[in-house]
C-alpha cells in the first residue's frame, strides 16, 4: 500500500519492502524501547536501506550504514520508507 | 609503579573478546559485575613503568540505559577509577561503530581508538585515512591493530599510558545551536544543584535526552525550560556527523562486503537457509557422537584401569572394605562416570564456538524466526534446544545468549525434554529387552516425543503468559571471519574447567550419598543392597510408580540414582539385578527376566512408559545445578523439578493406562 502524503512524497511500510531495492527511512514510528535500539543501530530518519533477503513470514535482512540487520516484522511495520533508486548519503 | 585503570568498551562482535585476550593473554579474573549476571572479566598486565588493569564490558551499540549490558558500562564509567577508556572499532563497520565512539568522546574521560579487523578492510580493498580519523575525534589516538593476528598491540599500549599522561579530552562534536544552548542552561543548573559534580556536559546531555536513570538520580525540573525532548535529534545529529567523518576517512566504500553477501544468499535463503542449517546440524551430531564416542571408549578404558590400580593398592594398604568399596565403587564410578562424557562435550563446544567465532550464529536465529515465532520465542532460542541432544549443561548453559531473561527461562525450562546422550542407553536397553525388531524405532520415538513436548510445553506457556508482548526479531549480522583458534581454545578450556569442577564438586558428593543409600542400612552397613535404605525408599515408591506400570522397587531406585546422571539409571539396574552374571548378553536377559518376575506380564507397554517416564523426568544433578547458575533462582529451579516429575508421572501413567486399555 502505498500512501501519499503532502511534504512527504509517497511512502509505504518497510514491511511492504522489495527485496533487492533501496528505500530510505521517512519515519520510525516506534516511540518505545525498539525505537531507542534502532536508533542506536543506526536506523534514524534519512537513512537509506538496502532490502538484502525477505522471508515469506515477512522477517527480513536490510543493509543499513554498511552493517546487516535482521528485523522481525513487526519491527518493519513500524519504518516508514521510500522507495529510491540508488543509497544516497 | 603506576597504576591506569583501562575500561574496554565496543560494540558486540567488533572483536572485543580476542582483542582482550590478545592483551592479557589468560591473566583472566572472572566475576559478575555487581548485581547482574553479566560476566566481568579483569587482568592486570605491566607496561614500561606501568601497570594496567584491563576491565571488559559486555558488547553495546549505545551509552543508553535500556538493557543491562548498558547499564553495567555507564555505572563503571561514572562510579569505579577509570583512568582511560579503550573503545574497539570494528573498522569494516566504522559508521555504526562511531556512534558509541561519540557517546565516549561526550563522557569526558581520555578514549583511545583500537581500529580492529584492519586486515578485512585491506582485503575488501578499502582504505582509512588514519590521520584525519583522529582530527575528527577530538584528537583521541586511533590505533589500527588485528586482534586475530596481535598487530598492533604493543603500540595500542603505548597509546593508552602515553594518552593518559596526556589527559586530553577536547570536545570535537557539537550538536546545532539550540541543542547546544539547552545543554548549556543544564549545565549551569547542575553546577547549581550539584557544584561537586564531574562530566557535568555528560549529565546534562543525558538530562536533555531524558535518560530515565540519570534522571531519577539528579531530579533538577529539566523540562520546566526545555518543552520537549531532544533525543531523537540528539542521535540524527550525531549520525549526520557520523556521515560527515566517514565521507572523509572511508575511501572504496562501495566494495564493501562481497563475500560475506555471497555466502549469506546461500545460507540464509528461503530455500537453501533450512538446508544449510540441517546439514550443519547434523554435521556437527556426528562429530559429537561418533567421534565423542570414539574418544569416550579410550577414557572409559583408562578410567577402569585407574580404578583396578586404586582397587589393588588399597588392597596393598589393606584398608577396611568399606573404604576400597566408597571409593572404587562410589566416588571413582560416580565422578568418572562423568569425565567419561569430557570428549563429547569438548567436541560439541569447539563446533559451539565456530558457529559462533564464525559469525553464524546470528543467521540460524533468522532461519529459525518462523518457527520459533509461532510457539512466542525467538529465532534465537533454537540453539540451545539442539544443544540439547547432546548435553543438558552446555545446552542451559548456551540459553545466555538469549537477551531477555523470560526467553532464557522458558528456553531452559523446555530443554531438558530433549533426549541427552546419558539417556540413550536406558532407550537401548529397554528397546531391546522389549522392543524385539522394533528396537531402534522405539529408542527413536523417544527423541521425537522430546522435540514434541518441548514444543507443546513452549506452546502451552507462552498461550498462558500473561505478557503477550510479541517476540521480536532484531539482531545484527556480523561479517563472517576465520574463526581464531585462540578465542575458541580459551572458550572451550573455560568450559572443560567448569565441567571439572562440577564433577569434583556436585557429583563427588551425589556420588557418595548413592553409594551411602545402596550400602547402609538400619543395620548398618548391609552386604545385600536389598537390605540398605534405597531399598525402603524403593518400597515406599512402588504404591506411585504401579499405575504407570512400574510398581517395582528396583526401578523406583533406579530412578531416584538417575538424579544424579542418567546413565545411572542403567548401571544401577545392572547392579541390583544382574549380579553374578558372567556375560553382557546374559546380564540382559537376567534383567529383563527380574523384571518379568517382579512384575508378571511386564511387556513392551511397560517399558515405553519407563522410557516416557526417564525422558521426561528430573534432569540429572549437574542440569539441575546449572539451571539454578543461570536462573539465579532457587524459586524457578524447584519449578522446573517439579514440572518436569509432575509431567514424566502423567506422561507415563497415560501410556500404561492407555495402551492397557487399547491393547
Amino acid at each position: 500500500m502505498i500512501i501519499s502524503i503532502k511534504g512527504h512524497g509517497e511512502y509505504m511500510k518497510l514491511s511492504e519492502a522489495i527485496t533487492g531495492n533501496y528505500y530510505k527511512v521517512v519515519e520510525i514510528l516506534h516511540s518505545d524501547l525498539v525505537g531507542k535500539r534502532m536508533n542506536a543501530l543506526g536506523l534514524t530518519s534519512k537513512t537509506s536501506i538496502y532490502i538484502f533477503h525477505k522471508k515469506r513470514n515477512g522477517t527480513m535482512i536490510i543493509k543499513v550504514r554498511g552493517t546487516r540487520l535482521a528485523i522481525g516484522k513487526p519491527i518493519a511495520d513500524g519504518i516508514l520508507v521510500k522507495e529510491i533508486l540508488h543509497e544516497e548519503n | 609503579m603506576k597504576k591506569i585503570n583501562v575500561l574496554v568498551v565496543g560494540n558486540p562482535n567488533c572483536g572485543k573478546t580476542t582483542l582482550f585476550n590478545a592483551l592479557t593473554g589468560s591473566k583472566l579474573k572472572v566475576a559478575n559485575w555487581p548485581g547482574v549476571t553479566v560476566e566481568k572479566k579483569e587482568a592486570t598486565i605491566p607496561y614500561e613503568d606501568y601497570e594496567l588493569t584491563l576491565i571488559d564490558t559486555p558488547g553495546i551499540y549505545s551509552l543508553t540505559s535500556y538493557s543491562i549490558e548498558e547499564k553495567v558500562t555507564r555505572k563503571a564509567l561514572i562510579e569505579d577509577e577509570i583512568d582511560v577508556v579503550l573503545n574497539i572499532l570494528d573498522a569494516s563497520s566504522l559508521e555504526r561503530n562511531l556512534y558509541l565512539t561519540l557517546q565516549l568522546l561526550e563522557f569526558g574521560k581520555p578514549v583511545v581508538i583500537a581500529l580492529n579487523m584492519m586486515d578485512i578492510i585491506s582485503e575488501q580493498g578499502m582504505e582509512i585515512d588514519l590521520h584525519r580519523l583522529p582530527e575528527l575525534l577530538s584528537n583521541m589516538p586511533v590505533v589500527p591493530v588485528s586482534a586475530t593476528k596481535k598487530h598492533g598491540i604493543d603500540i595500542l599500549l603505548h597509546a593508552i599510558v602515553h594518552h593518559y599522561e596526556e589527559q586530553n579530552s577536547e570536545i570535537s562534536f557539537h550538536y546545532s545551536k539550540d541543542i547546544e544552548a539547552c545543554i548549556d542552561k543544564i549545565e549551569v543548573m547542575m553546577s547549581a544543584h550539584y557544584p561537586e559534580h564531574d562530566f557535568r556536559r555528560w549529565h546534562a546531555i543525558k538530562l536533555l535526552e531524558g535518560d530515565e536513570d540519570v534522571s531519577e538520580e539528579h531530579p533538577i525540573p529539566v523540562h520546566k525550560t526545555i518543552p520537549h525532548s531532544y533525543e531523537t535529534k540528539m542521535i540524527e545529529e550525531k549520525y549526520q556527523y557520523i556521515e560527515m567523518i566517514v565521507k572523509e576517512v572511508l575511501f572504496h566504500k562501495e566494495r564493501k562486503s562481497v563475500i560475506t553477501d555471497h555466502v549469506d544468499r546461500f545460507l540464509t535463503g528461503t530455500i537453501t537457509g533450512p538446508l544449510a542449517f540441517l546439514a550443519i546440524l547434523c554435521f556437527v551430531f556426528l562429530l559429537t557422537f561418533s567421534v565423542g564416542d570414539f574418544v569416550k571408549q579410550g577414557f572409559e578404558i583408562v578410567i577402569e584401569q585407574f580404578s583396578n590400580s586404586v582397587g589393588f593398592l588399597l588392597d596393598a594398604m589393606h584398608v577396611h572394605v568399606l573404604v576400597k568399596s566408597l571409593v572404587v565403587d562410589g566416588i571413582i564410578a560416580g565422578v568418572g562416570g562423568i569425565l567419561t562424557f569430557l570428549p563429547n562435550i569438548i567436541i560439541l563446544f569447539i563446533a559451539l564456538a565456530i558457529l559462533e567465532d564464525s559469525g553464524y550464529m546470528s543467521r540460524v536465529a533468522y532461519v529459525m524466526d518462523a518457527i520459533m515465532g509461532k510457539v512466542g520465542l525467538s529465532g534465537k532460542a533454537f540453539l540451545p534446544m539442539i544443544l540439547g541432544f547432546g548435553c543438558s549443561v552446555p545446552a542451559i548453559m548456551a540459553t545466555r545468549t538469549l537477551e531477555q531473561e523470560r526467553d532464557r527461562k522458558r528456553t531452559m525450562f523446555i530443554t531438558p525434554f530433549m533426549s541427552c546422550s546419558a539417556k540413550l542407553p536406558i532407550y537401548v536397553l529397554f528397546a531391546d529387552m522389549f522392543f524385539g525388531k522394533f528396537a531402534t524405532i522405539a529408542a527413536f520415538s523417544m527423541y521425537v516425543m522430546g522435540v514434541l513436548i518441548a514444543i507443546l510445553v513452549a506452546f502451552i506457556t507462552h498461550k498462558c503468559s500473561k505478557d503477550k508482548s510479541i517476540n521480536c526479531l532484531l539482531i545484527e549480522l556480523p561479517e563472517y571471519k576465520k574463526p581464531n583458534v585462540r578465542s575458541i581454545r580459551i572458550y572451550v578450556w573455560g568450559k572443560v574447567k567448569d565441567y571439572l569442577i562440577k564433577a569434583g564438586t556436585t557429583i563427588f558428593l551425589a556420588s557418595i550419598i548413592i553409594w551411602g543409600v545402596l550400602n547402609l542400612g538400619p543395620s548398618g552397613f548391609v552386604d545385600n543392597p536389598r537390605d540398605s535404605f534405597g531399598a525402603m525408599i524403593g518400597h515406599f515408591m512402588v504404591p506411585i510408580l504401579k499405575p504407570a506400570g512400574l510398581g517395582m522397587w528396583e526401578i523406583g531406585v533406579a530412578l531416584i540414582s538417575g538424579l544424579s546422571a542418567k546413565e545411572v539409571v542403567v548401571s544401577s539396574l545392572h547392579v541390583l539385578l544382574s549380579s553374578g552374571a558372567q556375560s553382557e548378553m546374559a546380564k540382559t536377559s537376567i534383567i529383563m527376566e527380574a523384571i518379568q518376575t517382579n512384575i508378571p506380564g511386564f511387556n513392551w507397554l511397560n517399558a515405553l512408559s519407563f522410557m516416557a517416564f526417564s525422558l521426561l523426568y528430573v534432569p540429572c544433578a549437574a542440569t539441575v545445578a546449572t539451571i539454578q547458575k543461570e536462573s539465579k533462582s532457587w524459586k524457578f529451579t524447584a519449578f522446573v523439578v517439579l514440572f518436569q516429575l509432575g509431567l514424566a508421572y502423567l506422561v507415563s501413567v497415560l501410556i500404561y493406562q492407555l495402551g492397557s486399555l487399547i491393547f
